[in-house]
């Protein structure tokens, strides 16, 4: 899942000021997941707003709501009706829902609620963390299942450097050295050897390099592709 | 039929308290009010289901707590005793009735349970509605039958004043085959009768000596006893029988002061088929009991009873579970008495049918009747009740009673309507023996005024004295609200798991191949999950339960509630406090400057309704809970902790000074403490800009 976080409140008091009747609009799926931009926030965000309007003695309308995805312009449809007469849109969906919503309604100024952070998981109850890089190009296969492109500090793809110490990494001592763990993983499945393997450099240009990248099913496709 | 019935949401499975009682008495949503504090809506929400709450409270056998959930954690909540609390202590008058009115007038003979729940029910439907009862006061069985010490006449006189408010007219002194005839009441335009009379006779013994002089009808003898305030009994009484009767008749004879009152009954203590408070009453004013024991010959001197010769009981119930006593052969033995009551049950008497051969009856004494329509044989004439039980409870009568109510009506009105109480619904489980260790124990509350022995057996006054308010309160306060608890609204749920998570209980689970949580009847309410669920999917059942928004929005509907300054609103668990929203503990200041608003735990308390507080226009948010000793649930004080902290990081971003949200764990809501809390609020918000 796509994982967010809040943006502080001062800094989307900062966007959001001057506008007289704001949208809150969180999104049902991933930032729902990671309590960051469902319901919840939604209701928790709007009061804050209004709060913080009546504490400078103004006065603002919110509007709350929420979609199923903001990734989709079906469901973003769906809204029409309520953010039509907003001045502004504070989305608390990741950023794909932000910029569905900027395309779909240009004439209405739409904010960033949560910084999109990373992909990843609650590793438990209240902790989210980050598992997949996106790099186009997944090594899995050869490192036990354990992803050191993202969980590695610098990437390294034949590791552990020389800063790995007592299981943690050299960068921060609250995370664990993912090499470490690969190496106990290679064990229990006594795939050691696989360790002396050195894997090539990557192809990078499948990943963060290459801007925008774009996934086709031609058997899915319905219309002419818009360019 | 008006109907103010809670309605709610979600979840079909049902209090076992509830499927329990015979005339569905919504036993865990009074509970659930008292346990708020809401005496009166808890009151009107009992007598909607039920004619005589007062009489009920007292002498119902209880079914309700036999199945309570309660009972696998440490005790059943004392549901009798608390609708007996309602009773004694508050009273509706204001009811908006129906205004329907039909035409057609309804015969009821007998003012019992029966007779007078059939009159309440058609007089809700729109019917009038005259009792004949052959005795000069209502009640039946309740008055002629139930001793004094266990149910004062004026808890019938209030029940049955309040059933005359809604039109039913008594008449007293008339006897149906006496003053009366079915022929009769149907030329006076009664289109239908219904027979509600009780059990008036005492079954008798087929054995040698039962004419002697000394041997008592126990029916008869309370009878005498409740009537005049005496009966002629010798010194050494002996009732036979293992029942209620028999311990009415025991208990009403040692009030009439013999050296000695004992009772010998066919059952082993366990088998006896009355309630273990009774038995436990009646040993501790000093009844012998003598288990296991059967009646084989009465012993006479002179013409006068001087004793029972008995024989060991082998087994009372034979394999098939019928009753069908076997004794010890050669086992004889004597129990001394001067005085025998027979207590071994009543019978009809029907000598009113004279003249009705119509009417079919059983061999047993009892009218058939059709059991979904409660026609008897003849046109027009309905029956229930005890005399066609043969031998039911209070409960069971009035169930008869309001069972026939609808019966007749549709009858009248060729229609087809069902009271859906009765419909079947599955029962909340018991608890999960893995779950009975997660809920804290909380011990029963025992009836606090006895009356002591020395006064009891020197009158007929009565024995228990009732709850007063806050032990009221805090029995209904372990109620868990069994069924009426959480649910997932799977349209909204997005299988975040963090109810399943969280839940102190472990209640909310997502079952293999579901998408969405599901929570059972077993949650405990506290709502925690409620305020963390991020897709905002779970809600509760009941809508006695607003986790304070409500109450809040009320604040604020005050008028000139903006002008006060500074105003604190303070949140309250009212676990450890009954009065909702009084602050009659606080003193004038106070009262000018904090409006409390109650809640069952403060874990289902959004934080947003915090801001919603200073968004209303509240200068400061005091919460106020329990410490964990006093919290009714578990983890309570953590979650308020977290939320504090996160609501403090809400209002601060905004600025906020954070001295106007403060949260203090207090054991008790309404003693010293909060006020010193709530004071010290005011003086340090007065000089801050508001
Ligand atoms: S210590 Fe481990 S995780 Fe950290 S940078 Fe080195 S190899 Fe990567
Ligand atoms: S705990 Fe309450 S709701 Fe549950 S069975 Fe007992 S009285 Fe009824
Ligand atoms: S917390 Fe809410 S969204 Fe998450 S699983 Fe439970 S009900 Fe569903
Ligand atoms: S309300 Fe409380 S007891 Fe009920 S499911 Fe939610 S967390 Fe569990």
């Amino acid at each position: 899942m796509i994982v967010a976080s809040s943006k502080p409140f001062q800094e989307i008091k900062q966007m959001l000021s001057g506008f007289k009747k704001i949208c809150v609009l969180g999104c049902g799926s991933c930032v729902t997941i990671c309590h960051t931009g469902g319901e919840k926030q939604v209701t928790e965000l709007a009061a804050q707003l209004r709060l913080s309007a009546k504490l400078e003695g103004g006065q603002i309308e919110v509007v709350e709501d929420s979609t199923l995805r903001q990734c989709e312009w079906e469901f973003v449809e769906d809204i029409k009706e309520i953010v039509k007469d907003c001045d502004a849109v504070l989305s608390i969906a990741c950023g794909v829902g932000v910029q569905y919503m900027a395309e779909r309604f240009p004439k209405i100024r739409v904010f960033p609620g949560v910084n999109t952070t990373f992909m990843g998981g609650p590793i438990e109850q209240g902790i989210f963390w980050e598992r997949c890089a996106g790099c186009g190009n997944c090594i899995l296969a050869t490192t036990g299942g354990l992803c050191p492109v993202s969980r590695c500090a610098k990437s390294l793809l034949n590791g552990p450097c020389g800063g790995s110490q007592n299981g943690k990494c050299e960068v921060s001592q609250e995370t664990p050295c993912v090499w470490n763990q690969i190496y106990d993983q290679l064990d229990t499945q006594q795939l050691l050897a696989t360790m002396e393997t050195i894997i090539p450099p990557k192809d990078w240009t499948t990943g963060m390099e290459n801007h925008p990248r774009k996934m086709i099913l031609e058997h899915l496709v319905m219309k002419k592709q818009i360019s | 039929m008006q109907n103010d019935k809670l309605k709610f949401k979600g979840g079909n499975e049902e209090a076992p308290c509830i499927l329990a009682c015979p005339i569905r008495q919504d036993a865990r949503d009074y509970v659930q009010l008292i346990a708020r504090g809401r005496f009166s809506e808890a009151f009107r929400l009992v007598r909607e289901r039920n004619p005589l709450p007062s009489a009920c409270g007292r002498i119902c056998i209880h079914p309700c707590e036999t199945k309570c959930r309660r009972n696998s954690t440490e005790a059943p909540i004392a549901i009798a005793w608390l609708k007996r609390f309602l009773g004694d202590n508050f009273s509706e008058e204001t009811r908006e009735r129906t205004t329907e009115k039909y035409p057609e007038r309804i015969a009821i003979i007998g003012a019992g349970p029966a007779g007078l729940a059939a009159a309440n029910d058609l007089a809700l439907l729109g019917y009038s509605c005259t009792i004949f009862e052959s005795n000069s006061t209502p009640g039946g069985m309740l008055r002629m039958g139930v001793p004094t010490y266990r149910l004062p006449r004026t808890a019938i006189d209030k029940d049955v004043e309040f059933i005359k408010k809604l039109g039913v007219e008594i008449k007293y002194n008339t006897t149906l085959g006496v003053d009366i005839t079915f022929d009769s009441l149907k030329r006076e335009g009664f289109s239908a009768i219904f027979i509600g009379v009780g059990l008036l006779e005492s079954r008798t013994l087929n054995i040698e000596g039962v004419n002697l002089d000394g041997v008592l009808k126990g029916v008869s003898f309370l009878h005498e006893v409740n009537t005049k305030g005496n009966a002629k009994i010798g010194k050494n009484v002996l009732v036979i029988g293992g029942g209620a009767v028999a311990m009415d008749c025991a208990r009403t004879a040692l009030r009439l002061k013999p050296q000695k009152v004992s009772v010998a009954c066919l059952e082993s203590r366990k088998e006896m088929p009355t309630t273990d408070f009774e038995i436990e009453e009646a040993i501790h004013e000093g009844v012998a009991l003598y288990n296991s024991v059967g009646p084989k010959r009465i012993l006479g001197k002179d013409g006068k009873v001087s004793g029972l010769e008995t024989l060991k009981v082998k087994y009372v119930f034979d394999e098939q579970k019928r009753f069908n006593p076997a004794f010890y052969e050669g086992s004889e033995s004597v129990i001394e008495a001067d005085t025998i009551i027979l207590a071994i049950g009543q019978a009809s008497n029907l000598s009113f049918l004279k003249g009705q051969e119509g009417i079919q009856v059983t061999r047993g004494g009892t009218i058939i009747v059709n059991p979904s329509t409660f026609r008897t044989t003849v046109h027009g004439v309905y029956a229930g009740g005890d005399i066609v039980l043969g031998r039911g409870t209070m409960t069971e009568s009035m169930a008869q009673g309001k069972k026939a109510a609808i019966a007749i009506h549709n009858a009248l009105r060729n229609t087809t309507l069902k009271d859906e109480e009765w419909s079947d619904k599955p029962a909340v489980p018991d608890l999960a023996t893995s779950r009975i260790a997660l809920i804290k124990k909380e011990q029963k509350q025992e009836m606090p005024a006895m009356m002591p022995l020395d006064k009891r057996l020197n009158s007929f006054d009565e024995v228990e004295l009732g709850f007063p308010l806050d032990i009221a309160v805090r029995e209904a306060q372990r109620c868990m609200n069994c069924g009426a608890g959480a649910f997932v609204d799977d349209n909204l749920c997005v299988g975040c798991l963090t109810c399943v998570r969280i839940c102190p209980f472990e209640v909310p689970k997502i079952k293999k191949g579901d998408t969405t949580a599901y929570i059972d009847g077993d949650c405990q309410s506290c709502g925690l999950c409620i305020v963390e669920c991020p897709a905002k999917a779970i809600s509760f059942k009941t809508p006695l339960e607003d986790r304070g928004k409500d109450t809040l929005e009320a604040v604020f509907q005050e008028k000139f509630i903006q002008g006060i300054k500074p105003l604190i609103v303070n949140f309250y668990c009212q676990y450890s406090a009954y009065n909702e929203d009084k602050i009659d503990t606080l003193n004038n200041l106070l009262f000018f400057h904090v409006r409390r608003i109650g809640v069952l735990g403060l874990g289902k308390v959004d934080p947003s309704l915090y801001l919603k507080a200073f968004e209303l226009g509240a200068h400061g948010v005091l919460v106020t809970a329990c410490k964990d000793d006093t919290c009714h649930f578990c983890k309570e004080r953590e979650w308020v902790e977290r939320r504090t902290k996160f609501t403090t990081q809400l209002l601060s971003g905004l600025g906020m000074d954070t001295r106007r949200f403060k949260t203090h764990f207090i054991s008790s809501q309404t003693g010293k403490e909060i006020l010193g809390l709530a004071f010290k609020m005011v003086e340090e918000l007065k000089d801050l800009p508001l």
